[in-house]
Formats: C-alpha cells, structure tokens, sequence
C-alpha cells in the first residue's frame, strides 16, 4: 500500500514533465506465442496500431498515457506507460462464457458476435436422462424449448417444439448433424454428442431457408481434442430400473357392481364381484442398460474419435423393447498445411418389440371380469377384449440400421479464404415382421388363420454442399463471409405382403414362402395386401444458394446479413423457388468506455434481428391430381373389373409457407459473470401456411375430401429468459438457473375465400367426432366442444332450460352458448388450448470435493389435456373413480352426472378437459467421483460414480398417467387416447477414463 | 498442390451443373397429366364410372331416405336405431343438417367427376373411333343419371362439367341441368350398343335401351308427354326386353341381367365396397335371424293394405316374420322391448309389424352373400307403366292399357281371378290407377316419393306425415356445403 501511495505521488510531481516516447513491446498469449492483429491504442486519443506477425508494435505515447490492448477473444488490457519503453503484454483469454465458439449454420462464431438467439447444451445435460433419443436432453434447459414424449413405449420419439406451434403442418425442428441435415436423431447416442445448439430466431435459422421456419437443432459429435496427444478412452455404463409413476384411479370391482347396480340391477351382492385389477397386470417395473466405449485423440496429423455403444431398454408393458447398437467413427485428416479432410460417420443397427396398445384396454376392461377361466386359458373381456390375450399373441417387431454420415474436404487458400465441400448420406432399413398366431378367446376376439405379415422399407438421402468462405481481422474489422450452393435428394421404397396359415408357427418359420402358406379350405395359396410405393414425405430433391455476412466493429458492433435460395421438387416449376432473407444487428454496450463506471456488469449486449423462413414439409404429391384404383362389377356372371380414375384434385398453385420472426434479445453478465442472464422477445408470424382444408362436394373429390392450399396463417408471440448463478462457497461450487418462455399461439387466418372450408377440424374419436377446431381468433388445436352448468336436478329443471331431447333429470346441463332456446352443435365452444402459455425450468448443480449434485425441475402451465379414453363408450367399460359421486336422484350431485354407459353425458364437453399444467422433479444426480491421487496409482484418469433419478415425481391434476400427452399432429394435440406411459427412471452408472 | 485444389473444386463445380434435378415425377402413382392416354385406359377410366352407383351413398345417402319419406315406408330397423337421423325422414323433420344429405349429394357430383374424366380426356386419346364414341356414350349416360338424381333432389344445382372444376360455383336453374341430362342421353342413345349386343362380361354397361329408358323417365318429370311416350315405346319396340315371369325375379338374382333388366348395379357377396360388395341390400336386410342387415325401410301398414287381394306382389315386396324364403326361416329381431312383433295405438289399431323389404332379398342366410344384391335402376315393367302414363296423356288411352295390363297380367302369377284388367279410358282415373299400379309394381324401389311430386299429389298423400308443399319438394343443400360456399350457394325455399 505504501508502494501505491508513492507511485501516485512520484506521478503527481511528475505530472508536468511529460514526454513522447515510443514505446515498443510484443504481445503473447499464456503459451508465449505471439498475438498478430491485437489492437493496441493510447487511451482517449484516436491514436493506434496493430501488433505485427511477430506480436510486436511500437506506438508513441507519453508516460501519462495508458494504453489499451484489445484483441477478439482476449480480456482486454489498459496499462500505464509510466517511464516504461518497453511493455510486453501477456493477453489471456476472456471469461469462458463469452469467448466460447457457437456453432451456427455453415460455421461457427464467438458468442460475444453472436446475433441471433442461440442456445447451447453440453454433452453433460444431455447424458442425465436416460433415453433413446438425445433430445430428451433438452427438456427443461433450454428457454422457448418444448420437449414432449408423445408416449413411453421403448423407441418411442418425443416431439420438440420451438416457440410454439407455427404451422398447421410438421412443426417440428430439424436436426443438422456435422453438417447433414435431418429430420431425427434418432440413431446417435447421448454420450457421442459434444454439443446442441438451438437455433431460435430467423438470424439464425434463415441460412436453413425453406427448412428453418421450425428451429434448427446442430449437433456436433465428438472428435479428437488438438493437442491431447495420447489416447483417451472412456467407458460409461449405466443400469435403470423403470418404473410407472402412479396408477390411474379406476374402479374396483365391487365399486364398478355398485354402479352398475344404479343403472340396471344386476349384481345380488356386490361383495361377491370378482376385482381384477388390470393396471398391475398390465404394467410392471422394467429395465434398462446401456453401454459405451470410446476412444478418442490426436496427431499432428489426424484426430479421432471412435465409439461403441449398446442400450437396451424393456418397456413397462410386455412385448415392448428396443435394442440399438451404434457405432461411430469421427476422423479428421490433415492431408497437408492447408487441406483436411474428415469423415463422421454413424451405423445404428436395431431391433424394436412393440406392444398392442393395451395401456387403453386396461383402462377400459371391467374389473369384474377376471383375467383367465378356471382352465387357465384367457377368460373373455366383453367389448374390450382380454388386454393380457392381445399381448400374448402379439408378435410386432422392427428391425433394422441406419447410417448416416459425411465426407468432408477443406482447403485454405490465400489465408482467408476457406473452400469447403462435404457429401453426406442418410441411409436406412426397416423391415417389420407381425406375426398372429389362430387362436379363439372369445368371437370378438379371434384370429382364424395365423397371419404373417412383413414389410420393408428404405431410404437414402443425399446432401452436398460446397461453401466458400472468407475470414479476416483487419484492424478493427472482423468480416466472416460464407456463401454456398448445396444439392439434396431424398428417395425410398416400401413394400409388404401378407400371407395366411403359415405352416408352422415359431419364428424359423416367420417367412412368405409361397409352397408354405397352407390354405386347405380354398386349396390356393395366396400373398394378399401386397402393397408397394414411395413414401409421399421422403420423395423430393432441393437445390440451395446460400449468403451470409457477419461483420463485427471493434468487437462492438455486429451486423449480420444471411439470404438463401431454396428451389425443391415439393411445388410446381412456376412456384419453386422461395427466398428466405434476414438481417440482424449486436452492440456489445459492456466494451463501451462509459460502461466503466459499471464495474458490476461484466457483460452487455443487445441484438435484433428479422428475417424469414419457410417449411416445405409435405407430401411431394400435393401438387398433383392423382388417380385412384376402383373395383367396378360387371357381367353375367359377375365379376369384378379393375377400374382407375382420378381421386382428390391436386394444387399445382401451392408455394411455400414463410415464417417472419423478429427477435429482440439481451445478454447481461453481473458480478464477474457470476449471473448470467439472457431474454429475448420473440414474434413468429407464419403465412401462406400449406393446409388440407375442406372444399365442396360438388368438385367430386368426395364427401368432405380436402384439397392442399396456401390458405393459413398462425403468430407465436412470447418472452424467453434464463437466469444462472454460478459461485463457490468454500469448496463448494454451484450453479442455479432458472428459465421461462411464454407463449401464446393464435390463428389468424384459415381458409377466407369461396370454395375452402374456414375451419379446420382435428382429434377425432373413434366415433368420428372432433374435438378441436383450429379457427380464426383460437390457438392451434383448440379444445371444442359442449359448455357444462351442473347437472339436472328434476323434470322442472330440464323442462325450464334449453336441453337435448333425449335429456333426462341427472344429465349434465349443456349450456345455451348462442342463446336460441335449444342445444345442438351451433352451442359448441372453446374449451381451451392444448398449448402451454408458460414453460418453466429450474435447475441447481453442486459439487464438493469428489461429490456432484444436480436437481432439475421442469414445468408446464395452462394448457389443457382432453381426457378422450373416457369419452368413447358404446358399451359398458370400467370408469374413472370420480363416477362414484355420481347423481342418483334431486340433490345428490351438482357436477357429477348419473352414471351411463354412454350418451348425451359423454358428448364431447368441458367435463373431459382437463388442466395440464405440471411441475415435475424432472432429474436428481448424485455423483462421486475418486480422488485422482487414488485413481492415478491404477492409471485411471477419472473414475465417476452416480446414480439419479429422472421423472421422479409430478404435480398433476390430470387424472392420467402423465400430463405429458403430444399427439399425432399440432391439430390432435395433448388428446390422451391412453397413450403407453412414461415411466419413472432411477440408474445407476459408472464413468471411467484411463 | 493449388493446381490440384483448383481442379479438385472444378470437378465439382462442374458435376453440380446438371439439369432437371428438381423435376420429381410421381413414383408409382398416376396422376392427371398420365391418365387416361390409351385405349386401355379409356376403358379403365370409363368401367370407374359405374363404381359411382355401388357406392353406399349413391342410395340416397345410404339410408332409402326416399321411400321412408313416402307412404310406402317407415324408418325400419328397431325403435331407437337412428331415430335422430333417419327417422326424420319418415316425418319431415329433417333440416339443413339432415343425415345422408351430404353424402348422396357428394357422391353423385364424385360420379360426375368420374364421367367428367371420361368426357374430357378421352377424345384426345387416339384410339377406335366405335369404341371411343361408346366409352363416351357410357360416360354421358352415367353422367345424365347422377344429374338427374341431383336435379330431382335439389333443383338447380352446380353444373360441373370439367373433371377439375373451379372452386367457386353458384347453382345452375334446373332448366340447364336438364338440358344438359337430355343432350347427354340423346348422345348415349346414338352411340351405345343394344343390350343384346353387350358380350356377358359387358353386362351392367350402358346401353342405346338404358338411354331411351332413362329419357323417357327424365320427360316424363318434365310432363314432356309427347317425348316420354316416344322413348318408351322406343325401349319396348326394340324387342330387346321383356317381363320376368316372375315378379321376385324383376329384382331377384335370377333376373340378374335379365330379360327385365335395363340398368342394374353389379355387386359381389362381399362385405366391403373395394372387394365388389354393395351395401344398399344390407341396410334394409333382415334383422336377428337371419342376420342379413339392419332392416331398415320397414314397409308400412299402408302399403300393405293398399294391395289388391291375392297380388302376388304383396308377398314379392313384402318379407313377415315366420316366412321361409329360399329355405331360410324369417324369424327376425327377438327384442320385443325395441321392436315388436306388432305395435298397437291407444285404439288397438295396428301401426307397425316387424317385416321387411322383399326386393333386396338375397339368397343365404348371413351378412355377406346380402352384399351380392344387384339393385335395378330401371326395369322394363317401370318402361312399360312410364309408356302407360305418357299415352294416356297424350289421349291414347288404349294403347296405355294395354302396356298397363301387361303388368297387371305377370302381378296375377297365373291366377286368372286376380287382378282383372284395367278397362279405365277416363283419362283422370286412368291416371290414377296407373299411379296405384306404379306403387305397387315399384314399391321400395326409390319411385315413389318423387311420383307423388311429380303429379302434385304429394302435399295430399304426404300431407298427414308431414310432408310441406313449396317446401318438401326439394331437399335442403347440406349445410356443410353451403357454409363451405361462403355465400355463393343459395338454399332452397324455406329451410
């Protein structure tokens, strides 16, 4: 201190005898190798230059002066000249946070250049929950992210959604994977990802052009560190018990007679009813392992990475499993100084059981029913069937591999340029076998002759892509120019066959060999439902010209402009091509000088953007009229004539749907970055949406045939923001983040003109009736149908209201919506959105010493789930246990209606939708792991030890499983059909690196 | 190593330069621009046509809404079976919504369609010039029956005449839509084959006989007397058809392109409408046991009571429980809680007995072989009472009785004491009794609403069960339709 003081003096009684001096130095980074292109500038004046190849500079100054020393990526630097003439500067990197690279579309970017909203994930979020699919990493961690399990069955893909539903169309993201692009992941395993990185706004995605308007999720494999030298090698293994969260309240036998008994007598002593509980013959705890081996590394001239996995998973349900192996090899060549050349590369070979859906039988099966006769054979389950009968004699299964991979050049030329070309291939085969053996339960449930039915199918996708790019500091410039041309093509092929009474029934014998399909009575053999064709949504090939600028100001200022010019097979040569443009601006406000007085903030940046992107995801054949096979009957005898004319008229008119996004966004870093927060506001207005919309029957399509247009439009609109703490406390360290996102989804347009209907149905019922209807005003997918207002008490009542005809006192009170005396379908309204309004995630990490602790929460809030496995009763089936409160005469129940096996009670109303909001402890980790002073002496880098929970428990009003529903489409979302369960997951696993 | 980088690229570049890459043709599938090109592909296109008429929908809607609306007919099937739907057929309580409406009228434009690609394409297609006029005759003949259909139900309608018509249509007067039916089967009847010409596996085609038939029937709703009498007695001078002996076999399976037969509805005893099935008979066939169907159309007590004594054809249209009918017992739908076997009033009056429609008896005794039904569209017997009409008409009331009485002549199944002939030359009373006659002869066949309506005697008739005049004579468009027309489809009068 007293140093200081007689510095500051020594400076004060110098102060008038200043001097210019040059004053020369050299600038290295930590390793001592020298720093080219840092600026180097006296403070407060305009006065500056470079550091030379060398990292040396020389610059005039006066010792009173300070001089600033700035260079992307490195912390920046203000030292006094004093008397000094030669100042060497060591530049360390900046913080992490900020100067970690950002893999954007075509290339990379530090993250303080970053204009667009990205968001990250690690290897390590995306290995907590054991899954198949990779993605499901993301639930929870990544604002305006959306993750959903539409079922539980093993091999199973959950649908993601990015701020919000935008089209009435596939809405999901794509995947970019070293570069291919790609509708799933489906095939890569966890532990072989380094890295997402979601792509939001249009920024970002609009280098993905007619493919972006949904999101981009990048994914980056592994590869060899440069510089690690020697080989590394890991093995992960990890074993997991699963386990359904809870049962769905049904009743008990003796409960189910009792009502029964209410609506005709017919059980004598209810005591005496037999209780089958169908659930827990149904489900049962089930297993899961997975394995990985890895090795990985580098050379001066290769690095590697090579891995080989297994994870079996046996679902809750029998007869329902999957089994992947997946094999990859990430090698990289360094031909010479200036060319490499890489290869990523995935082979997934797998096998998958699926289960019939019995998840709905045994929610529907009487419990007064018992599973087997005295003979042990399979008892009859009237209407439903014997769910335990459906399983035995289910034998679906998929086999199959996918390989997807690339070849990738690159060269440098003229130091700034890069050319780069890469050819990637996506590659699959499928082949699914069912076979039913003949066997008699009950006449509803029977299978005559065994059946044995195969299918194949294939695919192959190939992408090419040539960019030239150009990178270049020059003095305070940074320009990064990326421009490119790519070609795809994607084709595939199915086939299936079945044939009847194969002569033997085990597996050996699972083949359509024509001589063994044995039909004694007709004494033909026959293969029948031969089918053969493309798959309409894997046919099309695209062609891409693609642009982008980013341009960076002194590390300040950022401007990005990005164009692509996407032309795909999917629409008619006069509407082809779709231009999808967008610009965005960053202003870095922390590297400001008059930020200085805010030595709290560590970091500030704003940034917009706009731009547009498309979605071409439909059929290749909308464009066209196509024709369709008829049987005609004619003759004396009669026979049957084969008889082709044309089916629904196509649109040679559709185009591309386009998505507008603005994106306003704020990163701020408090207290040496300790906080971290980012926001970003967001307004997605999707137009010319591709949608099947009703036309009139006098077109001759056929009733209610719906014909494509360019006639939708839907805006998402909402606020995202995450917030992380991140400190050490002692020798604890921690991290606390909280994340949010809004949404709200409202349709703007359908239909609008004569000739297309306005409203667009969905969620059907097994008995034909919808239950949303996306129009004007509405989210997507709106619930729709009959208002209720108690239940009637009396004749009176039911005689002084609106009411059905077939009404009775004990029916639910539907309500008048238009107020014209009656009740029909006109007083059908909004019940609610099956779209959250809120997302909330919360997660908290903590180690000390060997010990690490992460506790993940997740939550969804305002949406709704309609309950539609109670809704379809033809016939009598077990109830949910609310049934017990039902009416049974004047005063009874003013909610719960008179028990009925069907009816006007089970129109579609609001007494099936119901709240799907849910916070869920999503993940508990614990690990351990050795101190490296053990691990060192076996010649083990790292040994971890952990076990962790994922799914663990749920706050739910939803009477269901799991409020975690999805759906077939974003029309027929959140429905619950009785969809397969997902399951409560608790491992334990080992991690070692040696 | 630059040389080798730049060439490296150029190969690229250069293989990047072909062509049509982004032209995908359609993979297995036709489509418009590929179908119909050939001779055999007319044929293809024009065999779809008749799919059209085995489709559920093309009765009415599916349910024989027509005959439930006239006096011949309850809704049938078990009390509650329906009743919302169907049942507001039997009293006009239907409205804009009314069940079936859509799909008849949805079906008979999807066969307009269909003949539509027939007439459109196929005069470009090079080929025999014989058969493509016939392969056209058919298309325009199938195409005058759908119009006709619509223009009976709904008056003017959208005239559509294009395979790929513009979204937006408004309705067409019922003048145009009948000009444009008579110009078709003037067309069919010059270019089709007698049906005698027709080899066996062409059976069930159009032919010159079906055109003049339908003509004379399309005339005689425009009370054009003079051609509807020239086109019948075209069909019966062709000699090309004759009465079955029989009265069960006019729409029995022995009379399956018969002699009587002018245009039926191929079908195959299969329960599906893509293996060759037809469901019509399998709506209205027995209930219980056999299971042949679901017994809708229950003739009613008025009809039954409105045949001459000993007319065969009482038991030829209908089937009472405890008959056998090609050895089958008729026991029927065992539910006296939801259908008994006879219904009394307040006053002990029978007002329903469990029976069902004899037309579309098929034999066998389950579900299937019902679906081989081949329903007729027209039979000569219809020709023979439609020349009847239009020669008393015109004042040539002898030559009407004598048509008339061959009839009467096949009703009387050999028992000379029955059914005497008609000796009637008044014209109005002739006119009514070949109306009776044509109730009786055609019975559960689809004629008789339309018959009340066209000789303004349905408000009189139909008055009790319902049925409005300035209303009723047409069926509203559906809903559906108009809402989806946004405007530019009007309803009709007072729904």
């Amino acid at each position: 201190m007293k140093k200081l003081v007689l510095f500051f003096i020594s400076q004060v009684i110098l102060l008038p005898v200043f001097s210019q001096q040059s004053v020369k130095g050299k600038i290295t980074d930590d390793k001592n190798v020298p720093v080219a292109g840092a600026s180097v500038q006296v403070k407060n004046t305009l006065r500056g230059t470079f550091s030379e190849i060398d990292g040396g500079f020389i610059i005039v100054a006066s010792s009173n002066d300070t001089l600033v020393f700035s260079m992307l990526g490195m912390a920046t630097q203000k030292i006094p000249v004093s008397d000094r003439t030669t100042i060497n500067v060591k530049m360390l990197e900046e913080s992490k946070e900020l100067n970690e690279v950002v893999v954007i579309g075509y290339g990379t970017v530090k993250k303080s250049d970053l204009t667009g909203s990205v968001a990250s994930i690690k290897s390590v979020d995306l290995t907590k929950i054991t899954s198949l699919n990779p993605e499901q990493g993301l639930q929870g961690k990544v604002a305006g992210v959306q993750v959903t399990s539409s079922s539980g069955a093993p091999g199973a893909i959950p649908s993601i959604l990015i701020r919000g539903v935008g089209t009435f169309n596939n809405s999901a993201p794509i995947f970019v994977v070293d570069g291919i692009i790609l509708d799933n992941i489906s095939f890569l395993n966890s532990q072989d990802i380094e890295s997402m990185n979601i792509l939001k706004d249009a920024s970002a995605t609009a280098i993905y052009g007619s493919r972006g308007a949904n999101g981009v999720i990048l994914v980056t494999t592994k590869t060899g560190q440069k510089g690690q030298g020697k080989a590394t090698f890991n093995y992960s293994g990890e074993y997991s018990r699963q386990i359904l969260q809870k049962k769905i309240d049904l009743l008990s036998g003796r409960d189910y007679a009792t009502v029964v008994n209410e609506i005709t007598p017919t059980y004598n002593n209810v005591d005496l009813v037999p209780n089958t509980n169908w659930q827990s013959l149904v489900f049962h705890p089930a297993s899961i392992q997975s394995h990985q081996l890895s090795a990985s590394g580098a050379t001066d001239l290769t690095q590697y990475y090579v891995s080989l996995g297994y994870f079996k998973q046996d679902g809750i349900v029998d007869k329902s499993n999957y089994e992947r192996v997946t094999f990859k090899l990430n090698n990289t060549y360094f031909l010479t100084k200036n060319i490499k050349v890489s290869n990523f590369l995935s082979i997934t070979p797998y096998k998958q059981q699926n289960a019939p859906n019995v998840t709905y039988s045994a929610y529907r099966a009487r419990p007064d029913l018992v599973p087997y006769n005295q003979d042990g054979g399979f008892a009859e389950v009237l209407n439903v069937g014997n769910p335990l009968a459906d399983l035995a004699y289910s034998n679906d299964y998929n086999k199959g591999v996918r390989g997807v991979g690339n070849i990738f050049a690159e060269a440098t030329i003229l130091k700034s340029f890069k050319v780069k070309t890469s050819y990637g291939i996506d590659a699959g085969y499928n082949q699914a076998t069912s076979f039913t053996p003949a066997y008699f339960v009950s006449p509803q449930q029977q299978n005559l002759l065994n059946t044995l039915n195969k299918g194949n199918s294939h695919s192959i996708a190939w992408l090419w892509e040539n960019t030239l790019s150009f990178s270049k500091q020059s003095g305070l410039h940074f320009l990064d120019v990326v421009a490119g041309y790519t070609m795809q093509k994607t084709s595939s092929e199915n086939f299936s066959v079945t044939g009847k009474n194969i002569i033997r029934t085990s597996p050996d014998f699972w083949y359509l060999n024509q001589s063994y399909i044995y039909d004694p009575t007709n004494g033909v053999n026959t293969l029948n439902s031969i089918s053969n064709g493309v798959d309409a949504n894997l046919n099309f090939s695209m062609v891409s010209y693609l642009f982008r600028a980013n341009y960076t100001y002194n590390s300040k200022y950022i401007l990005t402009a990005t164009f692509r010019r996407d032309g795909s097979s999917k629409f008619s040569s006069t509407n082809r091509y779709g231009n999808f443009p967008s610009f965005a601006a960053g202003w870095v406000v922390s590297r400001e000088h008059f930020m200085e007085k805010f030595p709290l903030i560590s970091n500030l940046k704003v940034r917009g953007s706009w731009g547009m992107t498309g979605n071409d995801k439909i059929g290749y054949l909308s464009q066209y009229s196509i024709t369709q096979n008829l049987v005609t009957v004619l003759g004396n005898p009669a026979s049957a004539n084969s008889a082709i004319t044309y089916s629904v008229s196509g649109n040679p008119n559709l185009k591309w749907e386009s998505t507008t996004q603005t994106d306003a966004g704020l990163e701020i870093g408090l207290i040496k970055n300790k906080l971290t927060g980012e926001f970003d506001y967001y307004n997605r207005l999707t137009k010319d949406i591709l949608i099947a919309l009703s036309t009139p029957d006098y077109l001759g399509n056929g009733q209610g045939a719906q014909e494509s247009f360019n006639a939708a439009s839907v805006k998402n609109t909402g606020f995202e923001g995450k917030l992380t703490w991140k400190d050490k406390i002692g020798q604890v360290g921690y991290s606390v983040s909280i994340l949010g996102s809004s949404i709200r989804n409202r349709v703007l347009k359908v239909g609008g003109s004569s000739g297309i209907d306005s409203i667009l149905y969905g969620g059907f019922l097994s008995s034909g009736i919808p239950v949303t209807q996306s129009r004007v005003g509405l989210p997507i997918g709106a619930f729709y149908g009959y208002k209720t207002n108690g239940v009637f008490q009396s004749t009176d009542e039911l005689n002084a209201n609106p009411h059905l005809s077939t009404a009775v006192p004990g029916d639910l009170r539907l309500v008048d919506v238009n107020n014209d005396g009656k009740i029909d379908g006109n007083d059908r309204t909004y019940l609610g959105s099956p779209i959250p309004k809120y997302t909330l995630g919360f997660n908290i990490g903590a180690d000390y010493k060997g010990f690490d602790l992460s506790i993940d929460i997740q939550g969804v809030y305002g949406n709704k789930i309609f309950n539609a496995k109670e809704i379809v009763r033809p016939d009598p089936y077990n109830w949910e246990k609310h049934v017990l409160g039902a009416w049974t005469g004047p005063g009874t129940s003013n909610s719960e209606p008179r028990a009925t096996y069907g009816g006007n009670n089970y129109l579609p109303s609001d007494k099936f939708v119901q709240d799907g909001s849910f916070t869920r402890l999503r993940n508990v980790t614990l690990g351990f792991t050795l101190p490296s002073s053990i691990t060192n002496k076996i010649a083990i880098s790292q040994l971890r030890f952990y076990v962790k929970g994922s799914n663990i428990y749920t706050i739910s009003r939803f009477t269901g499983y799991t409020p975690e529903i999805g759906g077939s489409n974003v029309i027929s979302n959140n429905i619950d059909f009785g969809t397969y369960p997902v399951s409560s997951v608790y491992s334990f696993g080992i991690n070692l690196t040696f | 190593m630059k040389t080798r980088i730049i060439l490296f690229f150029s190969v690229i570049i250069l293989l990047t330069g072909c062509t049509d890459f982004l032209k995908t043709d359609p993979q297995g599938q036709l489509i418009e621009a590929s179908f119909p090109v050939s001779s055999s592909d007319a044929l293809l296109a024009t065999t779809a046509v008749y799919a059209a008429v085995r489709n559920w929908y093309y009765n009415s809607g599916g349910y024989p809404i027509l005959d439930i609306m006239s006096d011949d007919a309850y809704k049938g099937s078990n009390k509650n079976d329906q009743l919302a739907t169907v049942g507001a057929y039997d009293n006009f309580t239907f409205n804009t919504t009314g069940d079936g409406l859509d799909r008849w009228w949805a079906t008979l434009y999807q066969g307009i369609k269909w003949a539509n690609v027939v007439i459109e394409k196929v005069p470009d297609i090079s080929m025999d010039t014989t058969l493509r006029n016939r392969y056209l005759g058919e298309a325009r003949f199938m195409r005058g029956l759908f119009y006709f259909d619509l223009v009976r139900a709904w008056g003017g309608v959208p005239k559509v005449t294009a395979s790929i018509p513009p979204l937006h249509l408004g309705r067409a007067n019922s003048k145009e839509i009948y000009s444009l039916i008579v110009s078709d089967l003037q067309y069919a009847e010059t270019h089709l084959t007698k049906k005698s010409e027709l080899i066996s596996s062409d059976k069930g085609r159009a032919t010159a006989g079906a055109a003049e038939a339908l003509l004379a029937k399309v005339y005689l709703f425009q009370k054009d007397f003079v051609n509807a009498e020239k086109y019948a007695l075209k069909v019966i001078q062709s000699n090309e058809y004759s009465l079955e002996p029989w009265f069960i076999d006019a729409n029995g399976v022995n009379g399956n392109n018969g002699v009587e037969s002018i245009f039926e509805v191929g079908a195959l005893g299969v329960e599906d409408y893509n293996g060759g099935g037809a469901q019509y008979a399998n709506t209205q066939g027995v209930r219980g046991s056999p299971n042949r169907g679901w017994g809708f159309n229950r003739p009613s007590i008025d009809l039954r009571k409105s045949f001459e004594p000993g007319d065969t054809r009482l038991k030829g249209t209908i089937i009472d429980l405890g008959d056998t009918i090609d050895g089958v017992f008729i026991k029927g739908d065992p539910d006296p809680a939801n259908d008994p076997v006879i219904t009394l009033n307040q006053n002990g009056d029978t007002i329903n007995i469990q029976c069902y429609n004899r037309k579309v008896w098929t034999p066998g005794n389950d579900t299937p072989t019902q679906w081989a039904h081949h329903r007729r569209l027209i039979r000569y017997a219809d020709v023979l009472l439609m020349a009847a009409e239009a020669l008393n008409e015109n004042g040539k009331q002898t030559d009407a009785l004598t048509y008339l009485n061959q009839v009467r002549k096949r009703a009387r199944g050999g028992n000379i004491l029955i059914l005497p002939d008609v000796t009637i030359t008044d014209k109005n009373l002739l006119r009514d009794k070949i109306l009776l006659e044509r109730r009786h002869e055609l019975a559960l066949e689809g004629e008789r609403f339309w018959d009340l309506v066209r000789t303004g005697k349905a408000a009189t008739v139909l008055g009790p069960l319902g049925f409005v005049p300035g209303k009723h004579e047409l069926l509203p468009i559906h809903q559906s339709e108009i809402d989806i027309s946004q405007g530019s489809l009007t309803q009709n009068p007072d729904y």
